[in-house]
């Protein structure tokens, strides 16, 4: 076998109401990226991305999920085995905020109990149609002693910073141990979904 | 010719990649030197750039030089699409080109295709 080229492998997930930006933020169609239609078409599943923290080699393996309700049974069979998970809520949306709570306790039924949480309040660069305070979510974040940042998927905006924190909070509560094993990876059949990403971020 | 990578061989060294695979358009990181084995077969890769949006059947390109990698993390960065039957397909993992390959699920290898990518 070739060696191992990381340290350590976190996965991470992506969870939230329909329509916040999920896989805004995991496939950013940014003015200057090249997208093509043929990718934009079938969609993005996951990504592998490298960082390096604390003088280790991380890799984050990301996750997105859909946020509506009829696929709820598959989100939560991605729940195993994730090690972060990102609550996305939309600020100009009222009810995605409110359903943190919901996201929340469905994290403490079907996720690892360790597992280390964040709260993302994106579209942050809508301002003008904001209808939830950065102040509320930072109060509801500290509430439930998770990280909390405000994103903009649109705009680029905290988006590296968060993954890389959540990364960083992991390291901190896996120091010691061994990486976990890459073959267990399962593939969940998602032909079902319809494509959500078209109208992405433009 | 897609595959006219003129000077492909000089990019392998003892079967495998002699330099860094980078993204062509944003020059993120795919491989590190020596992790990808030369490989070569015929394969039907979309292309990059499609002349419709036409889900169902996209244009294609006959592709036959990659670099195979059996393990997925081994990749420094890189997107996994949706399901296409048996394939996920690779892309930039930072600017979302591709695809710049394709995995193969029931093996569980991927191959990066040699003209998607550039070898800095
Ligand atoms: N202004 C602005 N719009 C955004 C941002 N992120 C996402 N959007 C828009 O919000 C809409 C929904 O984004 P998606 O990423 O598809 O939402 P999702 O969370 O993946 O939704 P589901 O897949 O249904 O769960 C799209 O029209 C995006 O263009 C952002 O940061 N700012
Ligand atoms: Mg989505």
């Amino acid at each position: 076998m070739a060696k191992k080229t990381y340290d350590l492998l976190f996965k991470l997930l992506l969870i939230g109401d329909s329509g916040v930006g999920k896989t805004c933020i995991l496939f950013r169609f940014s003015d200057d990226a090249f997208t093509t239609t043929f990718i934009s078409t079938i969609g993005i599943d996951f990504k592998i991305k490298t960082v390096e923290l604390g003088g280790k080699k991380i890799k984050l393996q990301i996750w997105d999920t859909a946020g509506q309700e009829r696929f709820h049974t598959i989100t939560t069979s991605y729940y195993r085995g994730a090690m972060g998970i990102m609550l996305v809520y939309d600020i100009t949306n009222e009810k995605s905020f409110e359903n943190i709570v919901k996201w929340l306790r469905n994290i403490d039924e079907h996720a690892n109990e360790d597992v280390e949480k964040m709260i993302l309040g994106n579209k942050c660069d809508m301002s003008d149609k904001r209808t939830v305070s950065k102040e509320r979510g930072e109060t509801i974040a500290r509430e439930h002693g998770i990280r909390f940042m405000e994103t903009s998927a649109k705009a680029n905006i905290n988006i590296e910073r968060a993954f890389s924190e959540l990364a960083g909070a992991i390291l901190e509560k896996t120091a010691g141990r061994e990486p976990g094993d890459p073959a267990d990876r399962v593939y969940v059949d998602r032909r079902q979904q319809p494509s959500t990403t078209k109208s992405c971020c433009n | 010719m897609p595959d006219c990578n003129k000077n492909f061989e000089s990019e392998i060294k003892e079967g495998k990649n002699l330099r860094n695979v980078k993204c062509k358009y944003c020059s993120s990181l795919i491989l590190t030197p020596s992790t990808g084995t030369f490989t070569s077969f015929e394969f039907n890769l979309p292309l990059m750039k499609q002349s419709k949006v036409n889900d169902s059947n996209p244009d294609t390109e006959n592709v036959s030089l990659f670099w195979a990698v059996n393990e997925m993390y081994t990749f420094q960065n890189v997107g996994f699409s949706n399901t296409v039957g048996d394939n996920k397909y690779l892309t930039c993992a930072d600017c979302e080109a591709g695809p710049i390959g394709f995995h193969d699920i029931p093996s569980k290898k991927s191959y990066v295709a040699l003209s998607r990518v550039q070898h800095v």
